[in-house]
């Protein structure tokens, strides 16, 4: 009996979830969780398609804050299952998403297993080096909110920038300049006009 | 795959469905992918963005990884800033593949804390649109003595929403509701916040300049949509001179003036030599070096432009016009990309000759040494192109197009094009 609920439960996860080659999810299965099911899909888990186990962690990151603190346990249980998994991708998602249940908020600091927690630190450390030798480089390069920000507070999030190289000096100044002045001769008349 | 990646050679490994199947060699293609953005040079640095976002966002798994290692990252004192931009570059992407990333985005940000500003904010975010209720609470959250923090507001596309329901014509804004759209974005353009949410507590926060950047976005907002004629947008000039100073209504104007001068028929219909529309850009190029791209991006959509219901004679003078704007910015110092601009309309054969040598005459006229080299090996073949400049060469060494040829051979080696 307990064998065909969890081949049933398997079945419907890979209907919903393993139809596609692609790991993007909507999270529409989150209206159709709940405990009972997730206590399923824990027992399930494990023999599940590797593409259905990732959509499914997935999914979580759809789930509402008031179902994430009621589903706590159950949600945890499955991230632990995952992350012993054989499939390296699967555990490493399963870690990344260990704090989501409890704090709404992902894992910065993979640790099992333990070819997994190499393979990320190995990258960070090189991509710190990296980014140490060549931050300068790209310094021009600036986070897009910067282009909102009023002076203080641009300074205030990127610090002072580097002045930029200067490719000649001016001899005159560019047509844009007469044209102002004109305009804003022609503004004070405008003005006037349309007050009286 | 793995073999071909053990021996280091990610470059050869071009399928990003086969790399990704293991987490190993995904790594690898990862890092080779974002230092190579890294070392991006300004003509490079949009293709790296988009071939390093697009291996990202091959799958959702990959995406979480990558954003997860790019958010520590992000927090590097050297060069956290410039990894932040690729997470928001990458972001975009995502949703240009119509996938809502936002629940993502907000576990990276704030999780449980400051729910109810995150709350408004994800579902507006992942709607892609501003609602009056979610902007009433955010404007009581941020009016409040304890507010959440800034860099919650300052999430990208969450500004963009507000500069386009602003700024946009014909966008339908709840008037009732307007104030509070202002304020936001003028309280998320202008305090300055030491807020961390990955800490978590606040040492100072200044907000000082909120009322002055509203009162202006209040102005240039109510110009902007009174549609009105020529004549009272002339009287208004000095006011929207004024305001432009705040990067927040440049943005805000260039969205307007965008939005007009695309219109079929705008350049038909006007008589003046430069519309004040344009006139208005030139102010914010003047102001703000970081806006100097985007005008670029408009001018050069505009200089591309057919005008095939007007005559020869009369879009030629239009795109005359539009290479005094080029030299503006140019003079305004945005040099190389305006020169690799006319460089590739030259080359590229499709650009009536005349506008090319304008450009070249008004440069010429503009500019005095030193020259950098940079600017010297990318402008002296126009200059000493003889189609371009052959008739604008008098005797030997007295007009501009011999003088600037003269002296960089003197200063600058024989032939630096070369």
């Amino acid at each position: 009996m307990a064998s065909s609920i969890q081949s049933d439960t398997s079945l419907w996860l890979h209907n919903k979830l393993g139809t596609s080659n692609d790991s993007w999810t909507g999270g529409s299965i989150v209206s159709q969780l709940n405990p009972d099911i997730l206590k399923k899909i824990r027992n399930c888990f494990q023999d599940l398609q590797p593409q259905v186990k990732l959509k499914l962690l997935l999914s979580f990151l759809h789930i509402g804050r008031r179902n994430l603190e009621q589903w706590r346990s159950g949600l945890e249980a499955i991230l632990e299952v995952g992350l012993h998994d054989s499939e390296p991708w699967v555990s490493m998602l399963a870690d990344l998403m260990r704090t989501f249940p409890s704090t709404g908020q992902l894992n910065t600091e993979v640790s099992a297993p333990d070819t997994n927690r190499k393979i990320y630190m190995d990258l960070l450390s090189e991509l710190r080096k990296t980014l140490k030798k060549h931050g300068d480089q790209t310094d021009s390069v600036l986070p897009l909110e910067c282009h909102f920000l009023n002076k203080n507070a641009f300074i205030s999030v990127v610090g002072h920038q580097p002045q930029p190289s200067k490719h000649f000096s001016l001899k005159r100044k560019p047509k844009a300049a007469a044209l102002k002045a004109d305009l804003m001769q022609r503004s004070q008349e405008a003005a006037n006009k349309v007050k009286s | 795959i793995k073999l071909i990646s053990d021996a280091g050679f990610q470059g050869e490994i071009t399928s990003i469905s086969t790399a990704a199947q293991q987490i190993e060699v995904f790594s690898r293609i990862l890092k080779t992918s974002v230092t190579t953005y890294l070392n991006s040079t300004p003509e490079t640095l949009n293709k790296n963005l988009s071939e390093c976002s697009a291996m990202v966002c091959h799958g959702q798994h990959t995406y979480v990884y990558a954003q997860v290692l790019l958010s520590v990252l992000a927090t590097e004192q050297k060069g956290g800033h410039v990894i932040r931009r690729l997470q928001q570059e990458v972001q975009k992407e995502a949703m240009k593949s119509n996938h809502d990333v936002t629940p993502i985005t907000m576990a990276l940000m704030a999780g449980f804390q400051h729910t109810r500003a995150a709350q408004c904010l994800s579902s507006m975010l992942s709607k892609d649109a501003l609602n009056p209720a979610d902007i009433v609470q955010l404007h009581k959250l941020y009016n409040s003595s304890d507010p959440p923090p800034v860099e919650l507001l300052r999430i990208p596309q969450f500004l963009e929403l507000l500069i386009d329901s602003l700024f946009k014509p014909g966008s339908k804004l709840n008037q009732e509701h307007k104030s509070k759209y202002i304020f936001l974005l003028a309280y998320a353009s202008s305090v300055c916040d030491t807020y961390s949410v990955k800490k978590g507590g606040r040492k100072s926060i200044n907000k000082d300049e909120v009322k002055g950047t509203m009162q202006a976005l209040e102005k240039v907002h109510s110009i902007c949509s009174n549609t009105k004629g020529n004549m009272e947008l002339l009287a208004e000039l000095e006011t929207l001179y004024k305001c432009i100073k705040f990067a927040v209504v440049s943005l805000g104007v260039i969205k307007w003036v965008e939005n007009i001068v695309c219109e079929p028929n705008y350049f038909s219909l006007n008589s003046d030599y430069c519309p004040i529309h344009l006139a208005l850009l030139d102010e914010v190029v003047s102001n703000h070096p970081l806006l100097h791209s985007t005008v670029l991006q408009l001018y050069t959509t505009l200089f591309e432009g057919s005008y095939g219901e007007m005559e020869i004679l009369a879009a030629l003078e239009i795109k005359k016009m539009l290479v005094d704007r080029l030299v503006n910015l140019l003079s305004r110092g945005y040099v190389l990309p305006v020169v690799k601009y006319m460089a590739q309309c030259w080359q590229n054969t499709d650009t009536d000759i005349s506008l090319i040598r304008y450009f070249v005459t008004e440069v010429l006229e503009t500019i005095a040494p030193p020259y950098s080299q940079e600017f010297v090996s990318l402008f002296l073949p126009l200059v000493e192109n003889d189609e371009i400049t052959g008739s604008m060469r008098v005797d030997m060494d007295s007009d501009p197009v011999s003088e600037f040829i003269v002296h960089c051979k003197a200063t600058h080696g024989t032939n630096p094009a070369a």
